[in-house]
């Protein structure tokens, strides 16, 4: 066995790719092609569909008629995104700092609630967020706000539900790039008189960077597609993301075409962004920064 | 999306959802009834099915013309319906009577599924399957009017062979018969009808009875008003509320309708497009007025009893579930029989009792006020389970639109909701 696979090592590498390679052919791939070619249909269930490149049309009466709700999760992902890095860069650079032995802990409740269904959390925060829920209700009769005040059914209750559904997958990789930074380096930075603020800004902020880097892709990407938060917290016309509507462009109107254009326009929208992004971060100072 | 908040689905809740389910349907059945039938019926159908078989009422499957050998029924019986749409077991929740009693009665095992919470979404699993030739694997699925017009018209169903369901023959209510999507009364038997019209708590609203009130800047509900997702019930009780009828629907009543509709969003008066969710937030007081199916709210009244339904002075929707056997079932024979099973008034009852909605059954009525239990005799007097002609002279149905016509006014609807 042994001889017989040291006479093969060259493919070794290959067996142990298959089952990944596999995996995105059937279920990314081939999907993606499918997609691609439904975007070029045109005609309706009952008809037939019939494919043409003319139809690249599609593409653009889907992006003209959908713009809004495409700036609208540029926007509400994008506001999401921020308030996820707000709250998660102290979080686990405290704990990754002062956590001390509690830093196990502290890392399990971060990732305790997801422990409950998405879904299940999603609808508390309605009742939460609720005109007389456990937020709006004691600060409605304490007479602190006005009666007519409403959280749900507002941008705000769809960036918070965002934000607080991706808060581990800011968390967790800033933590991890955070509590792997060497510790002698922040020392060397004290006996070189440097003061605590400037050692955060030239040695932990640019090697915490690979981890906010994740963070925000693993944060701004799924939340560009949500669609959960903005139909059960949102709800109202005006909250409606791009997810919303590819959702029921295919199964409320079984408009394949449409729903496909507009998930490619989507997917090509974000690769973009995240390529445009990595220029912006600079993707070698990431690899050095990693080294 | 809507239907999958498994996560708080009291027993209620989820009979809401089915609510919402079979909301869009079965607009047509009653209207023949009340003589303001408006589809082009084919008169001459209903009458002959209804000679061709002895009218004998009781549960007897036995077909009376059948000049084929009788076949026996099969081992399994695959039924998929809307969630908590049949009657249960109180003690012993899934298990059903009336499947158990099938069951007993000619052996069959009944795979019961609660498998569609949606029409479109379940059409679009055994849409490819169909239009493949191949066997959808469903003996028996129930779907709202509209999307049953659809698949009957598209010839994905079997027809079924009233001789094996002689109960069906004599107790359909003759309002359901003779659509014109399915003139000889073969194609789908009705399994519940309901209405759309006013949900409300009456403790903050007042009694509200007509639509227009939803376009009313009124302190009490401002901000606290829903629409239905489904394009049926809002655009057409929006029609209604415009004095167009939604049988008739054209396009351009239904722009008019939908710049109705934009008018009170853009006031800031509605809140929210909502599928099943609006009971849950009915209850909790995040809405007070808004477009409600009716046996929604008799549930809900369970837990906030000054929730109340009207319907609206200018008009509400009356909508039918149907039962199909998908083209190329494997059990049809048996499915044929669980639909007999299903027209025999007694048993009807038994669900009617459980899922407080109109039932299409001759006899459902009689049955139910005998009951001994109180509370299940009562329904028989319910107004919105058995609605009087009075009642239903106020309710319309939805025109079975053609596919431009629904792809038109599904995209301005999608348009004006948000999505």
């Amino acid at each position: 066995m042994g001889a017989l696979l040291r006479r093969y090592r060259s493919v070794v590498p290959y067996l142990l790719l298959a089952p990944g390679i596999a995996w995105l052919f059937v279920f990314y791939l081939y999907p993606a092609i499918q997609m691609f070619i439904t975007s070029f249909w045109s005609g309706s269930l009952e008809q037939g569909y019939t494919f043409s490149l003319s139809n690249w049309t599609n593409y653009t009466t889907a992006l003209s008629r959908y713009q809004d709700q495409f700036i609208r999760s540029i926007f509400f992902a994008g506001g999401a995104t921020i308030l996820t890095f707000l709250i998660s860069f102290p979080l686990a650079y405290t704990i990754a700092f002062r956590g001390g032995r509690y830093k196990n802990l502290l890392l399990f409740l971060v990732v305790a609630p997801f422990f409950t269904s998405f879904l299940l959390r999603v609808i508390s925060w309605g009742t939460i967020l609720g005109d007389d829920g456990l937020l709006l209700g004691p600060l409605k009769s304490a007479g602190l706000v006005g009666e007519d005040v409403r959280i749900l059914a507002t941008p705000i209750a769809v960036i918070s539900g965002i934000a607080y559904n991706f808060l581990p997958f800011m968390t967790l990789p800033i933590y991890v790039s955070l509590e792997k930074i060497d510790r002698r380096l922040l020392e060397a930075g004290q006996d070189l008189y440097a003061t605590p603020v400037s050692t955060f800004r030239k040695i932990t902020l640019p090697l915490a960077l690979p981890g906010m880097f994740a963070g925000t892709l693993l944060t701004f990407i799924p939340a560009m597609g949500d669609y959960v938060n903005a139909e059960l917290l949102g709800q109202t016309p005006n909250t409606k993301m791009i997810g919303n509507v590819i959702q029921s462009r295919f199964l409320a109107v079984n408009d394949y075409p449409t729903a496909a254009a507009l998930s490619f326009i989507l997917m090509a929208g974000i690769l973009v962004a995240v390529a445009v992004y990595a220029r912006i971060l600079g993707t070698e100072e990431l690899m050095n920064a990693t080294i | 999306m809507s239907e999958q908040n498994p996560s708080l689905l009291s027993r209620a809740m989820t009979r809401r959802r089915m609510l919402q389910g079979s909301a869009l349907a079965g607009v047509a059945a009653f209207l023949a009834a009340c003589g303001t039938a408006a589809q082009s019926t084919a008169p001459s159908a209903a009458p002959s099915a209804a000679a061709s078989t002895a009218p004998s009422v009781g549960a007897s499957a036995s077909p009376v013309l059948s000049p084929t050998p009788v076949p026996s029924p099969a081992a399994v019986l695959n039924f998929a319906n809307w969630p908590l749409y049949i009657d249960q077991d109180t003690s012993n929740p899934p298990k059903s009577p009336t499947l158990d009693e099938f069951t007993k009665k000619y052996g069959t095992k009944v795979n019961y599924k609660e498998s569609i919470n949606d029409n479109e979404q379940f059409f679009g699993t055994i849409q490819p399957v169909l239009q493949a030739g191949q066997d959808t694997g469903w003996d028996l699925i129930v779907m709202t009017d509209w999307m049953a017009a659809r698949i009957i018209t598209l010839g994905w169903t079997e027809t079924i062979d009233t001789g094996n369901a002689p109960n069906f023959v004599a107790n359909e209510n003759d309002g359901y018969k003779g659509l014109s999507w399915d003139p000889n009364n073969d194609k789908r038997a009705p399994w519940q009808s309901g209405m759309t019209g006013l949900g409300f708590d009456s403790k903050v609203a007042g009694n509200v009875t007509a639509t227009a009130s939803m376009w009313q800047n009124d302190p009490r509900w401002t901000g606290k008003v829903w629409m239905l997702t489904e394009m049926r019930d809002t655009v057409g009780l929006t029609m209604l509320k415009l004095g167009l009828d939604p049988a008739t629907a054209t396009q351009a009543n239904c722009d008019a309708a939908i710049a109705e509709i934009k008018k009170a969003t853009d006031a800031g008066i509605v809140r929210s497009f909502l599928g099943n969710e609006y009971k849950q937030k009915l209850i909790s007081g995040d809405l007070v007025l808004g477009f409600a199916w009716s046996g929604d709210i008799i549930q809900a009244q369970l837990e906030k009893s000054t929730l109340k339904f009207n319907i609206p002075t200018e008009g509400g929707m009356l909508w039918t579930d149907n039962m199909l056997i998908p083209k190329g079932a494997q059990h049809k024979y048996t499915a044929e029989l669980m639909i007999n099973w299903v027209y025999d008034p007694k048993i009807a009852a038994q669900i009617a009792a459980y899922v407080q909605y109109v039932s299409p059954v001759k006899g459902c009525a009689e049955e139910l006020a005998k009951n001994p239990d109180k509370t299940v005799s009562v329904l028989a007097k319910n107004p919105l389970m058995f609605p009087d002609s009075a009642t239903l002279a106020q309710t319309h149905i939805f025109a079975a639109l053609s596919e431009t016509d629904a792809t038109y006014f599904n995209n301005a609807f999608q348009g004006v909701s948000g999505q």
